[in-house]
């Protein structure tokens, strides 16, 4: 008797909830709705006008976003490198294994990775890094960058786990050259103090040639390039060695 | 609302097909069971997401769209699966199938152990007094509230021992398999319920 009054209490907590879970959802789509009108009131060209007739000029990128991200911007994207150190960070510390532990061997079941993905394997991995290479060094000629092209870089690093089980990593170290990579996009980022009066752009002067200016943008491409695949590399590192 | 329809290019078409496709994807993902599956669908979730991009004229996030979400992201969940590695098993018969003279000697033992070693898992033997008490209809419930992997039962009438799992656990297969050439030994496995049932 007891147990059926409270089963049937606890029925209508839960439609209840349901109701104000599903009026709570159409409130939320009502606000997205007004605002996507707004929005295209707001919608204009002036800022893409701007890029299309002073980023060239003024960065030495043929694309935009990454005149943005490297130049116009840079602060922003020295924070966002940061997130990922921070991630990183917050991987190896929830992992409950001390760095020391987690230098042991790592282990991949080979039975339990199938041999056609182990030969497929070997054939993409180089086509891979080479294709992360090619987009990190032309982040500002084609699409891509730094970001992207690191985190091609790291799968295929990831992929040579599926290739060699028996392949050993030193997380710590791995940990120590990212955060010095990050230190020096950090200073490669503020050297523009002393040429150009203002942190955080490009070190080479304003009329500069676009060919000049592109050696920072490659500089700065390649190491975060590097950043981002050594973080990620980390990430599935802890990943590999949880568990076992 | 014609002249609308008639205005519109390939692009246009193809970017609403992707996004009702985005749409099917998604509610695939909810209600799909098999984890390999799911994680196919997710990274196929990506490179759906990643064309729309493209079409959207915005190349740069397609690529970060690609190398995080269809590669990195579906081989660390295909990493955390296969990091699963202890196997817990209920004892509800709580006979000498398994531990015979308070030692872990019985034929049901040694049968897990052996299929335990063979997927490098953890055998974890429990006679929970909470959980090996409810009733036996009950046991598909247990397997899918709790960690419970393995149900091991007593037929009362025919003496046989029953393996009781989930169905869309890969390494039931093998347990029927190796189970084979046992006589008194049966695997049953339950099928995941639907949504709602």
């Amino acid at each position: 008797m007891n147990t059926s009054a409270s089963s049937s209490s606890r029925t209508v907590v839960s439609v209840s909830r349901r109701i104000l879970l599903v009026a709570m959802l159409l409130v939320l789509f009502g606000v997205f709705t007004v605002s996507m009108l707004e929005l295209e009131e707001l919608y204009n060209d002036y800022g893409r006008q701007y890029f299309f007739e002073n980023a060239f000029d003024e960065t030495g990128s043929r694309n935009f976003v990454t005149s943005i991200l490297l130049d116009y911007r840079l602060f922003d994207s020295l924070f966002e490198a940061g997130i990922l150190l921070i991630a990183v960070s917050g991987v190896i510390w929830i992992s409950k294994h001390d760095v020391e532990e987690k230098n042991a061997r790592f282990m991949i079941d080979k039975y339990k990775t199938p041999d056609l993905f182990v030969t497929f394997s070997r054939l993409v991995y180089p086509l891979m890094l080479t294709f992360g290479f090619y987009i990190v060094i032309n982040g500002h000629l084609s699409p891509g960058g730094g970001f992207q092209g690191g985190a091609i870089v790291a799968t295929a690093i990831l992929i040579l786990y599926y290739i060699n089980p028996d392949k050993e990593t030193n997380i710590g170290f791995i940990v120590t050259v990212e955060k010095v990579v990050y230190l020096l996009i950090i200073v490669a980022a503020s050297v523009s103090i002393v040429t150009r009066g203002t942190f955080f752009t490009n070190f080479f002067p304003v009329d500069a040639p676009a060919d000049l200016k592109a050696i920072y943008l490659v500089l700065l491409n390649v190491l975060i390039g590097f950043k981002v695949s050594l973080g990620l590399w980390t990430i599935f590192t802890a990943f590999l060695k949880e568990g076992r | 609302m014609v002249d609308y329809l008639t205005e519109l290019t390939f692009i246009d078409y193809t970017g609403y097909v992707l996004q009702i496709l985005l749409i099917f994807i998604a509610l695939a993902i909810v209600l799909h069971k098999k984890t390999g599956t799911i994680v196919i669908l997710i990274a196929s979730f990506s490179l759906v997401t990643a064309s729309l991009y493209v079409l959207n004229n915005a190349p740069d996030v397609a690529i970060a769209e690609v190398a995080i979400g269809s590669a990195i992201i579906p081989l660390i969940y295909v990493i955390s699966v296969s990091r699963q590695r202890e196997f817990i098993v209920l004892d509800k018969a709580m006979d000498d199938f398994i531990i015979t003279d308070e030692q872990f000697t019985g034929i049901g033992y040694i049968l897990l152990k052996r299929f335990a070693d063979f997927y490098h898992l953890e055998l974890n033997i429990t006679n929970d007094p909470m959980l090996g008490r409810q009733d036996e209809a009950r046991d598909q419930r247990l397997i899918e509230d709790t960690n419970v992997d393995l149900i091991v039962t007593k037929d009362k009438e025919t003496g046989d021992y029953i393996l009781k799992g989930k169905a869309s656990s890969l390494l039931m297969n093998k347990l029927e398999q190796m189970t084979k050439d046992y006589e008194h030994v049966r695997v049953v496995q339950f099928k995941d319920r639907g949504l709602g049932e």
